[in-house]
């Protein structure tokens, strides 16, 4: 999926200083003052988006090193035992998390657009074997792959409005749900 | 794997990517002069003073000497491709005497959502005045000589292109149009259409398209152009789009006699009077081309451009029936329709829409270089629907 939000942020960040802005009535100061910080917000977003995954992996690694570190204490006091156990549960949620994080999204990303590229190579070069067997069977995987993606990438695009029949195309939270259920 | 910076492209590769897909000469130009200049600055927003000042360098040029005043300047939406400044110009209009002509300036971006050529434009519509309702066009600059960016002169036409009563989406689509109004322009809209199609493709004043032989030429340098076009601005692979370019080669139709194509004849695209329900000018002729006629055919029965009967038939572009549209256009034309041909312009159509849109859209909004980049990310949408569309048309077969 190319429209993603790094490019949305940024095409709208340049409509609102290049169009709206110079727009606003100056006199209007609530408008001229918000849509400053529109753009300000949106501006943050893009610093932010790209870093935001590791933000939160950084920020959990460092809570689970501090929790070890009050986890060595023991306790008599039933209300600060009680809360000890339940930050022991936590540590123990959060460092079986943290082994399943070790990926950055920027890396999967790139190796999605890796095997998109060299598939694509592949159908390109295909035709040069003169094999019709082969070909069909390339193309008629590549067709069976797009089936599925195009679906789910024309469910997450449903609130742009382009579709005909929206209501042919399944929700893209269904489409994804081995996935959500997984969270 | 190769990896290409196609944010700054080198000579090497555009020099490969030529030699690599043969399509038509001025093409070809447009282009090459898009990625020669890619590395260059994108599009800062510009004073409409800079454009009057422009528009007053070209008619100096070209009124030789005479006495006139732009006055009136101020920006119009509309179009994802180009900029328009609507101004008054005050002059010795040839054959009317001292006027105050409303105008339009068209003028390209950095780089357009698609590479088109004013020069091309301006041609198609000067051959065609007189012929089929068009805008009256008055000055082009061709290579952006005078004014920032390559720009067009156009003056106004009479009429909308949506009734009153009628909502629409973006470019134009979803217009819905009365019984009444259907009848009415629909025998227009074909008639027109088949004026164009019969236009002598070797018209002398054509100067900047080529024609291609009867043959496959023509299907090739369409499939050379997206696939070209998709080498040098797509983003993230699409392996489908490989599979549709395999496809489009192995069963390449037979051009039997070139026409003038429009390349976007639909609702939407031309405008109209409601109160007589005549058609008064057939705009968006940036793409147009010497080809097949079935191209024409196959957008105008898109479905993306359809309307829906009360009974759910499906009208062509809101009007008729597909089969009536057909028999209307061989009876107006005297030429057949052949419904292979249309279907692999059908698919061909969704190869060259999605390149444009996926690929083109994402990298001129990328390096920030057109007026309307965030209008241009919200197309990129629609893409992925023709995506969709082309890969059905595929698996229907030949």
């Amino acid at each position: 999926m190319e429209l993603r939000a790094e490019i949305q942020i940024k095409s709208m960040i340049k409509a609102l200083t290049d169009v709206v802005l110079p727009a606003v009535d100056p006199i209007n100061q609530l408008a001229v003052e918000q849509t400053r910080l529109v753009i300000g917000m949106l501006s943050l977003m893009s610093k932010q988006l790209p870093i935001q995954f590791q933000f939160d992996r950084d920020e959990l690694q460092r809570l689970l090193g501090f929790a070890g570190t009050l986890l060595v204490d023991k306790a008599e006091e039933p209300g600060y035992a009680g809360a000890l156990r339940q930050l022991a549960e936590a540590h123990r949620a959060g460092a079986q998390v943290l082994e399943r994080c070790l990926v950055d999204p920027a890396t999967l990303l790139q190796v999605v657009h890796e095997l998109r590229a060299a598939t694509s190579d592949l159908v390109a070069a295909v035709p040069a074997t003169n094999d019709p067997a082969l070909i069909e069977r390339v193309e008629s995987t590549v067709m069976e792959l797009s089936r599925e993606q195009l679906l789910r990438d024309r469910s997450l695009l449903l609130p742009q409005g382009w579709e005909l029949d929206p209501d042919a195309i399944p929700a893209i939270e269904t489409l994804l749900a081995p996935l959500l259920g997984a969270r | 794997m190769e990896i290409r910076n196609k944010d700054l492209p080198s000579p090497e590769w555009i020099r490969s990517l030529r030699e690599r897909y043969p399509i038509e000469r001025r093409v070809d130009y447009l282009l090459t002069r898009k990625m020669e200049r890619r590395g260059g600055p994108g599009y800062s927003p510009l004073p409409l003073t800079t454009l009057v000042d422009g528009v007053n360098a070209l008619l100096r040029a070209s009124l030789n000497g005479a006495n006139f005043a732009v006055t009136e300047a101020r920006w119009l939406s509309g179009g994802a491709s180009k900029l328009q400044m609507a101004f008054t110009l005050d002059w010795d209009r040839p054959g009317v005497g001292r006027e105050r002509t409303p105008l339009v300036l068209r003028m390209e971006p950095a780089e357009s959502i698609v590479s088109t050529d004013r020069l091309r434009e301006f041609q198609l519509i000067k051959a065609f005045e007189g012929k089929v309702p068009v805008p009256p066009v008055f000055w082009c600059d061709p290579e952006g000589e005078y004014l920032p960016y390559p720009a067009l002169i156009y003056g106004f036409a009479e009429g909308n292109t949506k009734p009153k009563d009628s909502g629409s989406g973006v470019s134009g689509t979803g217009i819905r149009l009365s019984p009444d109004l259907r009848v009415k322009l629909g025998r227009q809209f074909v008639d027109h259409l088949a004026t164009i199609h019969r236009h002598d493709p070797r018209d002398p004043t054509l100067t900047a398209f080529d024609v291609p032989e009867p043959g496959t030429q023509s299907a090739l340098w369409g499939v050379n152009w997206w696939d070209r076009v998709w080498e040098e601005d797509g983003g993230e692979e699409i392996p489908l789009l490989r599979v549709a370019s395999n496809w489009l080669r192995r069963n390449l139709p037979v051009l039997d006699t070139p026409s003038i194509i429009h390349s976007d004849y639909r609702l939407g695209n031309f405008l109209f009077t409601e109160h007589d329900a005549k058609i008064t000018a057939i705009l968006d002729w940036e793409l147009g081309q010497i080809g097949d006629r079935h191209q024409d055919l196959a957008w105008t029965t898109s479905r993306t451009f359809s309307g829906v009967d009360d009974d759910g038939t499906f009208l062509v572009c809101g009007m008729m029936p597909e089969r009536q549209f057909f028999d209307l256009y061989e009876e107006a034309t005297g030429y057949t329709v052949n419904a292979k041909t249309v279907h692999w312009y059908k698919i061909y159509n969704n190869f060259w829409l999605a390149s444009l849109l996926i690929g083109t859209g994402y990298r001129v909004a990328r390096n920030g270089k057109t007026h309307q980049d965030v209008l241009v990310t919200w197309l990129m949408g629609v893409g992925y629907v023709a995506l969709d569309q082309m890969r059905t048309q595929i698996e229907e077969g030949v």
